[in-house]
């Protein structure tokens, strides 16, 4: 066997990228949907200052390139701060942020779109604003926003590829080792990318059964 | 008592209410008449603190609703139901109705949804207990409406032209059952456009003419010489009869 033939360990390296990819995916995503939905409320409160500088932030990450916010945590914490990041950190906190403030955009409009007569009748029976939030607005803001989360979940699943380029050992990065030792990009790739793919078809199929639950009630509104 | 004095409402360059005084006592039930626009709706949504009024006071049981700490107490004296119904979608005609008693009067959830199928049961809807608002017709829906603002137990029940969304048959299926209520002696502000309705339960009329209360008499004055010496009124009596 040369050294460029594929083994069947290169199967166990494939998987062991796809591993960390998806738990970068799965925790980067949790952490922004809690940072996106508090932005949210914090928008929903109207916080005086708070919702300036929210509102300045997810300004920020949503008009840069993720990439440039990478290289921004990665190289320019250390320069700056004298934080030291691990690449993992860095991918972390890039995709975190970079999530939580698409993630703010959705919960922001969702919340916008529940009707003013829904908030009406929860606040004419005495419901605090609180209240209101959490038991007749939250409930119908999440049956708005599933789909377009769903959207941007898949696309951030995409996203997370690249974070190999500082190092962490996704599976882009095996891709790409793969690639250097066997010098057969057309495999390489079509089973990183068909990797990628059941992966996020899997994430637009789960969001799809959660959407229909959320809005088993609400699809058909009638008047 | 609810209390209405100089209260005055504008939307912009529109003003809508200019002046009402209106006091409703416990036990009465008052009938708000006008043709569309009179600023109806507004002075309901006045009381209960849905739009934020200019000038005048309003107090329910004494407490002002322009205050946000007496707000909540006035709220909890009166119940409204709104004329597209306003149920929360995501909910079952239960939960519709504990929602508030359970969150708002701090009621053990399980007794308010034994109240509320009760309630159900009093507007003849015990079996549609457990379906969502889509899966109801217009007259279910604003039946469940008006469980809903009963739960609360309300001194006051406000109604805002709550038939106008629904045809003739389940206009009926909801006017038997404000009857019923107005028999019970609940109070109630009845806004609406169902005149004969109106004079079956109302004790007082008050008719809103562009903005200004020009009549409130007692039910039959209103619809005998005293309130037809008014031009106004005779005008629009006789319009409405001839439909």
């Amino acid at each position: 066997m040369r050294y460029g033939d594929f083994t069947p360990f290169d199967i166990v390296l494939l998987l062991q990228g796809l591993g960390v990819s998806l738990a970068l995916f799965v925790s980067t995503a949790l952490i922004g949907l809690v940072i996106g939905t508090a932005w949210a409320v914090i928008r929903f409160y109207r916080v005086p200052v708070l919702m300036q500088i929210v509102t300045f932030v997810a300004e920020l990450l949503k008009n840069s390139p993720v990439l440039v916010q990478l290289f921004l945590v990665f190289f320019g914490l250390p320069a700056f701060f004298k934080i030291n990041v691990t690449p993992t950190e860095a991918a972390v906190i890039t995709l975190s942020g970079n999530s939580a403030a698409f993630i703010y955009v959705i919960a922001v409009s969702a919340i916008e779109s529940v009707g003013r007569d829904q908030i009406e009748a929860a606040r004419v029976f005495g419901l605090t604003r609180w209240q209101t939030l959490r038991w007749v607005i939250a409930p119908q803001a999440a049956a708005f926003a599933i789909g377009p989360l769903t959207g941007l979940l898949v696309n951030q699943l995409q996203v997370t590829s690249l974070i190999s380029v500082i190092g962490v050992m996704d599976l882009t990065k095996v891709g790409n080792i793969l690639n250097l030792r066997t010098l057969k990009p057309f495999l390489v790739w079509t089973a990183v990318g068909a990797l990628y793919y059941l992966t996020a078809k899997l994430v637009a199929y789960a969001g799809g059964r959660f959407e229909k639950r959320l809005r088993a009630h609400t699809a058909w509104r009638g008047l | 008592m609810i209390s209405v004095s100089g209260l005055r409402k504008s939307f912009g360059a529109a003003t809508v209410l200019d002046g009402v005084d209106l006091e409703i006592r416990q036990g009465e039930v008052v009938s708000v008449l006008g043709s569309s626009g009179s600023g109806k709706s507004t002075l309901i949504r006045c009381i209960n603190g849905l739009e934020k009024i200019d000038a005048g006071k309003i107090t329910v049981d004494g407490f002002d609703v322009s205050k946000p700490r007496e707000l909540s107490e006035a709220r909890k004296r009166s119940g409204t139901v709104f004329q597209l119904f306003n149920l929360y979608p995501h909910m079952t005609a239960v939960q519709n109705i504990a929602l508030a008693p359970v969150e708002v009067l701090k009621v053990p959830r399980k007794q308010a949804e034994t109240e509320a199928r009760e309630l159900l049961q009093s507007v003849g809807l015990t079996d549609r207990a457990d379906a969502y608002p889509s899966q109801l017709s217009g007259g279910q829906r604003q039946r469940v409406g008006i469980c809903r603002a009963l739960a609360m137990k309300p001194s006051y029940l406000l109604l805002d032209e709550v038939t106008s969304a629904l045809d003739p048959e389940m206009t009926s299926e909801v006017l038997s059952i404000l009857a019923k209520l107005a028999k019970g002696g609940t109070t109630m502000v009845f806004v609406t456009h169902e005149i004969e309705f109106a004079r079956s339960i109302s004790s007082r009329i008050a008719f809103l003419d562009k903005g200004t209360l020009i009549a409130d008499l007692p039910t039959e004055e209103f619809f005998s010489d005293k309130g037809m010496a008014l031009p106004r009124v005779a005008q629009f009596l006789s319009k409405m009869r001839k439909d």
